[in-house]
């Protein structure tokens, strides 16, 4: 018992005589756990939230819709839809419902929304408006995140829709309908609001019937159905159906731009209906295999105009995925990232410490004490710091996640918080006692073979010597002559802040790469993607930690350097260096592997990008302003970081620091 | 110098005297030359009247010492054989020094430190001359070896009386 | 005691009132209390007293590698005592040089590279000082050591290439600090020969020691003690007694 008690007093004795050391290697094993817990928590999350909210909702497995084209004067085939229904394989059915195209306009101080990149602007958004029964239907009965479900003078927002907007329940919002003449090449089209009407909003749902916003689609605007269509008419015109004649007085509702999707009742949506006639009917069918149902698609399929338009249950669910799948890669690229740098840091850290670990089993050795007992002082510190570390690294990832894990809010997945699993924790766990463990086992080794002599000898380590450096360095100015001599002493601690730097840097560069690609791709649909949000969300996340983490990696790393040059810098001073060509030299020996460790960074982003299948339209990388801008941005940032520490290493009083040293 | 350095220099083959004295000179190298060449002299007679050594002159020269060749007899052999065998050496003498330093104290004559002081400052310049004497030596020569011993001893009593210093200094402070 | 009247204008050290303290009220530490000093042009000084009597602060303040808490120091002139880092840094490449008991060589670089460390500080170019320096080692018998590093050095070996360093600059004083401290009897007879050499060739020397050989080779001795001076001693002018005496060689 009474060597139990030693241990630890000497252990907890160590870690209190160096706060700064400890707290840094706490730092560095906080965010690596931290990290990995995202990960795994978010693989853990992103498991099908789709399915989920299928089977809380009844999802439909197909979902068709019949428009009018009131340009040759067809009305919306109700029938057709309602044949559907009783199609073979059709076990149940929904609808058919009239859909409405409008603008919603909220009410209140500004009326106006935040786009993706977080500009506000504003005024109206296009919403599909689709008349339900208060009464609860069989198939795609959208699940309430909050309200009721709808009434008269009320509306029903799409969950996803609700959190682009900022809807909240118990808002009011207008819904207008345009109407617009046809459009000729002699005649404008024309577009008159042909009704509005004020509802207040009773519910938040989501549902599993529709793709997300802004992609919801009804027949007759469906792009994604659309391209079926030109692929089938790419061969010619559909036989049958002679020339109709256009009637050029008629009026149509406009579809909406980049809609979402409400809900009100059926009196309220014929009532908002130009003309009292809907722009097209919905019905949902459940399937008796539900695997059927690409199949059945294909098999109504007609390229008609005015034709119905299906859509299977796998085409939304992959609409759905694809917003979350973006965000999954880069989170686990970036996390793994992280990762990476937090053992680099880690190393440098602990091998920071090996030299001092060195001395002091030597001392533990020199007043009695084995090995074993040396070995077991090590391991509690760094089992101590380690446990700490996950135990605050579990917390924080399971802090941050949700607010990164959200898929968009359109899925009941992100309605609850991930939670963490045993395995996380155990994975993680194991990870920051696997750091402690090997952290433990180099020096412990060397308590094992080292004489007791050797180990309390202060030249243990001594420095190294490259001649072709030494003999460079002094054809440089006196700064780099210093620098670059303080340097090459150690030259594994240069590696380690090169692999740092160049860690960093990579993941920087990948992930500009991959936002540049996503904010493209949000201008090609039109501006306001909510997945380019989050995906943003997400790359400013990492980017912080990247930054961070090195940051904190660089202060520590040159202040190491300069408690290790305290010996060298003060003669220096002696022989006749002042202290700014100290200071300056001490920041160089860091700066300069940075400016290297970032222009291999680069070479390193862009690689990654086009590995993780990055570089589709076009985009390879970051626009080239901002490659150009890496390297000179991090030698400045490099250089401000280690500016103090090297300042503070190079104006210790000289004869002090003579005094204190032997040769 | 004791008889017995000038009864070994006779150990290998008799020999004259002038031939003694050259030997003994190229033994002390350029300090030899301070030497009294009549001492050498001087003590070969007492030697011989001791019956250590014998002499003979040369024939047919005056009666001159220089041109005597002087031998051992088994006597002086012997001799010789112990005080090689001997492992006295030349005793620190401070006692003297010490006395000077209790009497002025205790009579009130004189300060002692600054006794010290004085006899410090007269060893230091005799170490300064020693020292710069014994570098202007070729390496290993004997004289340059001679003075070094000199230095070193001149050395150690510069410590004693440092050393002396303190404690007087210490005695005046407790008094 | 020192004669301040001839010597003032050839002085090319000059301390009036200097003073070190440390800490204060209780844990008043008065490590040099009260020192005036002046070093002639071409002098060799010893200050010699027991450990803790303040002579390496006073080397370290007379050779601006401390500020005094009181007092002024010159060099050829100049006070120093109130220059700025960047003009100190200066002095020490172009007119001071230091010796240290500790040696104080940089470990990674070799004989030749250390000496020509101060050259290339002054921005020097790396050819005229790497000829100087093997000049230097040469003068104190090392050239053939040059490229050794000091791991591979006896202790003697070393204090000589610190001295072949103090010298790179052509200072106008070279300040020793216990420069015999580790060295043993051969190695200390060695520097005592460079000391020896450098007084002839006229340098100005300023040792600090308790090594009563090296105070020897002095003009003056100055002995100190808590932090002041307590005596001096011109020691030019010797016994003028005969050598073969000072072996015993009378009577």
């Amino acid at each position: 018992m009474g060597r139990v008690l030693l241990v630890f007093r000497l252990a907890a004795r160590n870690l209190r005589r160096r706060p700064a050391e400890a707290g840094l290697l706490l730092l560095a094993i906080t965010a690596a756990t931290t990290t990995l817990t995202l990960g795994l928590v978010l693989r853990g999350v992103t498991d099908d939230p789709y399915q989920t909210t299928r089977e809380a909702t009844a999802g439909p497995d197909v979902v068709a819709s019949a428009a009018a084209d009131p340009y040759v004067g067809k009305p919306v085939d109700r029938a057709g839809l309602e044949s559907l229904a009783g199609a073979p394989g059709v076990i149940d059915h929904s609808g058919p419902y009239p859909v409405i195209g409008a603008e919603l306009e909220m009410d209140g101080a500004t009326g106006s929304r935040r786009t993706p990149r977080g500009e506000v602007i504003g005024g109206e958004a296009g919403v599909w408006a689709v008349g339900r029964d208060s009464a609860a239907a069989s198939v795609d009965q959208p699940e309430l995140t909050a309200g009721s479900w709808v009434r008269d003078g009320g509306v029903v927002v799409e969950a996803g829709f609700a959190d682009a907007l900022d809807v909240h329940e118990g808002d009011r919002v207008t819904l207008a309908a345009r109407a617009c003449t046809f459009q000729t090449p002699t005649t404008p089209r024309e577009c008159e609001v042909a009704s509005r009407r004020s509802f207040r909003v009773v519910g938040v749902a989501v549902t599993a019937a529709a793709r997300p916003y802004p992609d919801v689609c009804f027949a007759p605007s469906c792009p994604w159905a659309a391209e079926a269509v030109e692929d089938a008419l790419a061969g010619g015109p559909p036989p049958g159906e002679p020339d109709q004649p256009v009637d050029d007085d008629a009026v149509a509702a406009e579809p909406p731009l980049e809609p979402g999707l409400v809900w009100l009742t059926e009196a309220d949506a014929r009532g908002l209906a130009p003309g009292g006639q809907p722009q097209s009917y919905v019905v949902n069918l459940k399937l008796a295999d539900p695997t059927d149902a690409p199949a059945f698609v294909d098999a109504h399929f007609s390229p008609l105009m005015g034709a119905q338009i299906l859509e299977s249950w796998e085409d939304i669910r992959g609409a759905h995925e694809e917003v979350v799948r973006d965000q999954e890669r880069v989170l686990q690229i970036g996390s793994r990232l992280v990762a990476l740098l937090a053992v680099a840091s880690i190393a440098v850290l602990v091998g920071g410490r090996m030299a001092d670990q060195t001395r002091r089993v030597g001392l533990l050795k020199a007043v009695g004490g084995t090995p074993r007992l040396v070995a077991v002082v090590l391991l509690a510190e760094y089992t101590v710091v380690a446990l700490v570390g996950s135990a605050a690294g579990l917390a924080a990832g399971r802090l941050a996640a949700p607010l990164l894990t959200d898929p968009g809010a359109a899925l009941v997945g992100s309605a609850g918080a991930p939670s963490l699993t045993m395995s996380t924790v155990g994975v993680v766990t194991a990870l920051a006692l696997g750091v402690a463990a090997a952290a433990t086992f180099v020096p412990a080794v060397r308590a094992a073979r080292i004489s007791t002599v050797h180990a309390l000898d202060d030249a243990a380590r001594p420095p190294r010597r490259t001649p072709w450096l030494i003999a460079l360095s002094a054809r440089l100015p006196v700064p780099l002559l210093l620098g670059l001599r303080v340097a090459a002493r150690r030259p594994r601690r240069v590696v380690l802040n090169t692999a740092s730097i160049f860690v960093t840097v990579t993941g920087i560069v990948a992930v500009l790469a991959a936002r540049a690609q996503i904010n493209q791709d949000a201008e090609l649909v039109g501006g306001t993607d909510p997945t380019a949000v989050k995906a943003n969300q997400v790359f400013l996340v990492i980017t912080v930690t990247l930054v961070a983490l090195a940051a904190v990696n660089a202060i520590f790393v040159t202040w190491a350097t300069a408690l290790d040059a305290k010996h060298s810098s003060a003669l220096a001073r002696t022989l006749g260096a002042s202290p700014q060509q100290v200071s300056t030299g001490l920041s160089a020996a860091q700066v300069l592997p940075a400016f290297v460790g970032a222009v291999l960074g680069i070479a390193g982003g862009l690689a990654l990008f086009a590995a993780v299948g990055g570089g589709g339209d076009g985009v390879t990388g970051p626009p080239p302003w901002q490659l150009l801008a890496v390297a000179p941005v991090t030698v400045l940032v490099m250089a401000a970081l280690t500016t103090i520490p090297a300042r503070v290493g190079a104006r210790r009083p000289v004869a002090g620091t003579l005094r204190a040293e032997h040769a | 110098m004791r008889q017995e350095v000038v009864l070994a220099m006779l150990a290998k083959e008799p020999s004259y005297g002038y031939e003694l004295r050259a030997r003994l000179r190229e033994a002390l190298g350029p300090l030899g030359e301070a030497m009294n060449p009549g001492q050498v002299y001087v003590t070969l007679t007492r030697l011989e009247k001791a019956g250590l050594v014998t002499s003979r002159r040369a024939e047919g020269l005056a009666d001159r010492p220089d041109r005597t060749v002087y031998g051992l007899t088994p006597a002086g052999q012997e001799r010789v054989a112990e005080w090689l065998a001997e492992v006295s050496w030349p005793k620190p003498d401070l006692a003297e020094f010490h006395l000077k330093l209790v009497a002025a104290a205790t009579a009130g004559l004189a300060d002692p430190i600054s006794i010290v002081d004085a006899q410090r400052r007269e060893l230091l310049r005799r170490l300064r001359d020693a020292q710069r004497a014994a570098l202007a030596e070729p390496d290993g020569s004997d004289a340059g070896l001679l003075l070094e011993g000199v230095v070193l001893r001149l050395q150690a009593d510069l410590r004693w009386l440092e050393t002396c210093e303190r404690s007087w200094i210490d005695r005046r402070s407790r008094s | 005691m020192s004669d301040t009247g001839d010597t003032a204008d050839t002085a090319v050290l000059r301390a009036r009132g200097l003073r070190k303290h440390y800490g204060q009220g209780e844990g008043l530490v008065r490590a040099v209390d009260g020192v005036d000093l002046d070093v002639a042009r071409g002098e060799t000084v010893a200050v010699m007293g027991p450990s803790g009597c303040g002579k390496s602060t006073l080397l370290q303040l007379l050779g601006g590698l401390d500020r005094p808490t009181d007092g002024e120091v010159s060099l050829d002139g100049r006070r120093i005592d109130q220059m700025g880092e960047k003009a100190l840094a200066r002095m020490r490449r172009t007119a001071v040089g230091f010796v240290f008991q500790a040696f104080h060589l940089m470990e990674e670089l070799s004989a030749v590279e250390n000496v020509e460390l101060p050259a290339l500080l002054d921005g020097r170019p790396p050819r005229a000082a790497r000829r100087r320096s093997l000049k230097l080692l040469e003068g104190v018998g090392l050239a053939d050591r040059a490229g050794f590093l000091p791991s591979a050095l006896s202790g003697g070996q070393r204090q000589r290439v610190a001295i072949a360093r103090a010298l790179s600059s052509e200072p106008l004083v070279v300040f020793a600090d216990e420069p015999t401290g580790n060295l043993d009897s051969a190695a200390t007879v060695d520097v005592l020969r460079l000391f020896e050499t450098l007084h002839r060739g006229g340098q100005t020397l300023v040792v600090v020691t308790h090594d009563e050989r090296i105070a020897a080779t002095a003009d003056r001795l100055i002995s100190m003690r808590d932090g002041s001076f307590v005596d001096e001693t011109r020691l030019s002018g010797g016994t003028g007694g005969d050598l073969g005496a000072l072996v015993g060689l009378e009577g």
